[in-house]
């Protein structure tokens, strides 16, 4: 009894030692603390500023200690890419950061309606017209303008205030094939959309299933369905028309957006052309879909998936290499690109803010955003200062399009996703398609009527 | 005189017992009646519950005003262009769903609830044999919705990793997407529903068992009942009390049901549930005005159950 005692007085002891330790009380700390992935509710983990060495980063009236809430989705080996990137004005100008990492978009919510939102979100376009009220505009916080491209301003400029900084971006419209594989089989890589068409064909013939596609995403299950219909509408209809969709002047059941579903419905619930046929592509989950063209043996040859999926492929596979094993190229045809990016925004015009949004906006801000290697830099300055090759690729892609558009689903706000996703789910289901289409349709109007 | 030891403040007047009150009230008040007179309040009104619901309607549709957010949770799932089509989307549609759980799961779990309640008084391990039935009890809801996820998980290659699917193959057969095939799925919900609830089911029924007295089943055996008969004319109409506020807590629990539809299916392929109509359209679509609705309905259908569950409760104080 008295050992017991004993043991629990020092785990006691220890405890306490831990909880002392634990706390943010060292902002000034001469080593640059390892971020960790913090906890939703509190971040006890800070960014503390080394040495400063002289540079060009403009701190913008920030003082030694000035510290700035961050809350954003990333965690892991993102997170570490991102403190890579934020290290240089850390040290430069004395910011302190307190990051919070969270998938719960309730929760940025609930603090922006209680009152209480973080200096600075990293989320999605969606949040910019939701929180357009709240946020402060990118030409007071000082971001330089000059660095992104028209098409990266305009989707985060709401009712003609610039709002949200594109700060990561993801290429969707490629398609991920095993150059062994097609080596070993005799098959190009197509360059138009009609050689896309002959090559599923012949595939298919051959005996071998053309695509991979999986649904399922729990709450989110469709999302990889409306990519795949996105990127036919960029090579059947153009960037314009996307937009189109985005800004209403365009009906989702417009005569366009069906011939986009039906094309992808023909592959997706033939089995002959998509593993499984409907019911495989319904339950199959998105990361299963990813592993099928390179598993042994394959059992699909392609899969349609954004940037991400390289990383998913190495992890599941490590012995594979890109390039040879696993590699992808740019959906043939597509007269635009689709792609996501994540939006810093501000809720505080302190000079902390904006001493953050100057960096991230500069050339500077955007070559170390490419050199850590933490997906494509929307930032102009980023060009050039890849060293993946995979991020080289798409990065070239990215600076000759003649089109980017956003997720239609993200964009339309008032719950447009997930009707797009049950249109497509609904249809692959063996539901009416017109019907499915007009329902979507209707929630799209609703959500965009002024 | 002992009530000279009384304290001044429990002998006076009729406001003493408010003040014993006032604690709890506040809490109540703060914690409870408040949020909801809110909710009521904001079912009324517009997506970002800034202006009135009536602004939403759209012009040249039916309109029911102040009521539209009612409108579109109680209709939008339906479709009226012919019986036939309404009977197919109504039995697709969150109300019919809830409709399926409330009956499937409630017989499921009680009577096979009381099943183990009367096998496992017969058995040498009772406490055991319950000890298992009760374990799901144990795991949480969505711990349970990814185990069972993965039993009914659909391969589309020749190795199925589904439980399920891998005994169909094993015999010859052709493995069936269990979560996205309208019409079975939600069976298979309920199924996995079952599965968590029975041991709760079974135990407060072995409880109620327990308090059958002895003399009267052996006086019913010596008159020669066999043990059929005593279980239906003698042991369910003493437990029936019981019986009935088990049902009832159940139908309450079913109602909010959430979890495993969330986690399984995500309220999709026709499997969607009130709970998680409540959910999408609160988190996911951020009006405020449809989601506040669906809870209020959802209050309102649970409402008679717990009304006749505090009516069964206080019958039995007064018994006592």
């Amino acid at each position: 009894m008295k050992k017991f005692y004993s043991v629990l007085a020092a785990m006691l002891l220890a405890s306490m030692i831990l909880t002392a330790c634990g706390s943010p009380a060292t902002p000034a700390a001469t080593e640059a603390p390892v971020v960790t992935a913090a906890p939703v509710t509190q971040a006890p983990s800070t960014v503390a500023p080394t040495t400063a060495p002289a540079s060009s980063i403009n701190c913008m009236g920030a003082k030694q200690g000035d510290a700035i809430s961050l809350l954003y989705q990333w965690s892991g080996a993102e997170e570490t890419s991102l403190n890579k990137v934020l290290q240089p004005l850390v040290d430069n100008c004395g910011i302190v950061l307190k990051p919070e990492s969270t998938r719960d978009q309730a929760l940025l919510d609930t603090r922006v309606k209680a009152g209480t939102p973080p200096d600075v979100a990293f989320w999605n376009v969606a949040q910019l017209i939701q929180y357009k009220d709240q946020l402060k505009t990118m030409d007071e916080l000082g971001a330089q303008r000059d660095s992104y491209a028209d098409f990266f301003v305009n989707p985060g400029t709401i009712d003609g205030k610039w709002l949200g900084l594109p700060v990561k971006a993801d290429v969707k419209t490629i398609i991920w094939y095993s150059p062994a594989n097609f080596k070993a089989l005799g098959y190009n890589v197509p360059t138009t959309w009609d050689e896309l068409n002959t090559l599923v064909d012949k595939m298919s013939a051959d005996g071998h299933i053309p695509w991979s596609m999986g649904l399922e995403s729990g709450d989110a299950t469709g999302w990889t369905g409306s990519d795949f219909i996105q990127d036919i509408l960029l090579v059947q209809q153009g960037p314009a028309y996307v937009m189109g969709i985005i800004n209403g002047s365009i009906p989702y059941n417009d005569p366009g957006v069906k011939k986009a579903y039906e094309t992808y419905g023909k592959w997706a619930m033939n089995p002959k052309y998509a593993v499984g046929g409907a019911q495989g592509t319904l339950s199959t989950a998105f990361l299963a879909a990813i592993y099928k063209p390179f598993a042994d043996p394959p059992e699909a040859m392609m899969v349609k998936q954004s940037g991400f999926a390289g990383g998913e492929i190495s992890k599941q596979f490590p012995t594979l290499k890109q390039g040879t094993d696993y590699d992808f190229f740019i959906v043939p045809g597509a007269q635009g690109l689709q792609g996501g990016a994540d939006w810093m925004m501000a809720f505080s015009d302190k000079p902390a803010v904006k001493a953050l949004v100057a960096y991230l906006s500069s050339p500077e801000g955007g070559a170390n955003w490419a050199k850590a290697t933490f997906g494509l830099s929307p930032n102009k300055g980023a060009a050039g200062n890849y060293t993946d090759p995979a991020l080289q690729k798409l990065g070239q892609a990215l600076s000759t399009t003649k089109g980017f558009t956003p997720d239609i689903g993200d964009t339309i706000p008032g719950g447009f996703g997930s009707a797009e996703w049950k249109a497509i789910v609904d249809y692959l289901n063996g539901g009416n398609l017109d019907k499915a289409l007009s329902d979507a349709a209707a929630v799209q109007a609703a959500a965009l009527k002024k | 005189m002992a009530s000279q030891n009384i304290p001044k403040i429990m002998k006076h007047g009729n406001l003493t017992p408010w003040l014993y009150l006032l604690p709890a009230l506040i809490v109540m008040s703060f914690f409870i009646v408040y949020p909801m007179i809110n909710t009521v309040a904001l079912s009324f009104s517009n997506k970002d519950g800034a202006a009135s619901a009536a602004t939403t309607c759209k012009a040249g549709e039916s309109c029911w005003g102040v009521f539209e957010n009612y409108h579109y949770v109680l209709t939008s799932e339906f479709d009226f262009s012919s019986p036939g089509a309404f009977w197919d989307t109504f039995w697709k549609s969150s109300f019919g769903n809830n409709i399926k759980w409330i009956f499937l799961m409630t017989a499921g779990t009680v009577s096979i609830g009381l099943a183990f309640a009367v096998l496992a008084d017969r058995v040498k391990y009772e406490a055991l044999a319950k000890a298992i039935i009760f374990m799901p009890m144990a795991v949480s809801f969505v711990g349970a919705g990814i185990v069972w996820k993965f039993v009914y998980d659909y391969g589309t290659q020749q190795v199925q990793i589904g439980l399920l699917n891998s005994i169909i193959t094993a015999f010859g057969g052709k493995p069936v997407a269990w979560l996205s095939t309208p019409g079975i799925n939600t069976l298979m919900l309920i199924v996995v529903g079952i599965w968590i609830w029975t041991g709760f089911c079974m135990t407060i029924l072995s409880a109620a068992l327990k308090s059958v007295p002895d003399e009267i089943l052996e006086a019913a055996r010596v008159d020669g009942a066999s043990e059929w008969t005593a279980f239906w004319r003698i042991m369910v109409p003493i437990i029936m009390p019981t019986i009935l506020v088990v049902i009832t807590t159940m139908v309450i629990n079913v109602l909010k049901l959430f979890d495993i539809v969330y986690v399984m299916t995500g309220g999709n392929f026709g499997t969607n549930v009130i709970a998680n109509r409540m959910y999408t359209e609160m988190y996911k679509n951020f009006n405020v005005g449809r989601g506040t609705a669906v809870a209020v309905i959802l209050v309102l259908a649970v409402t008679p159950f717990v009304y006749y569950n505090i009516k069964r409760f206080l019958a039995q104080e007064a018994i006592r």
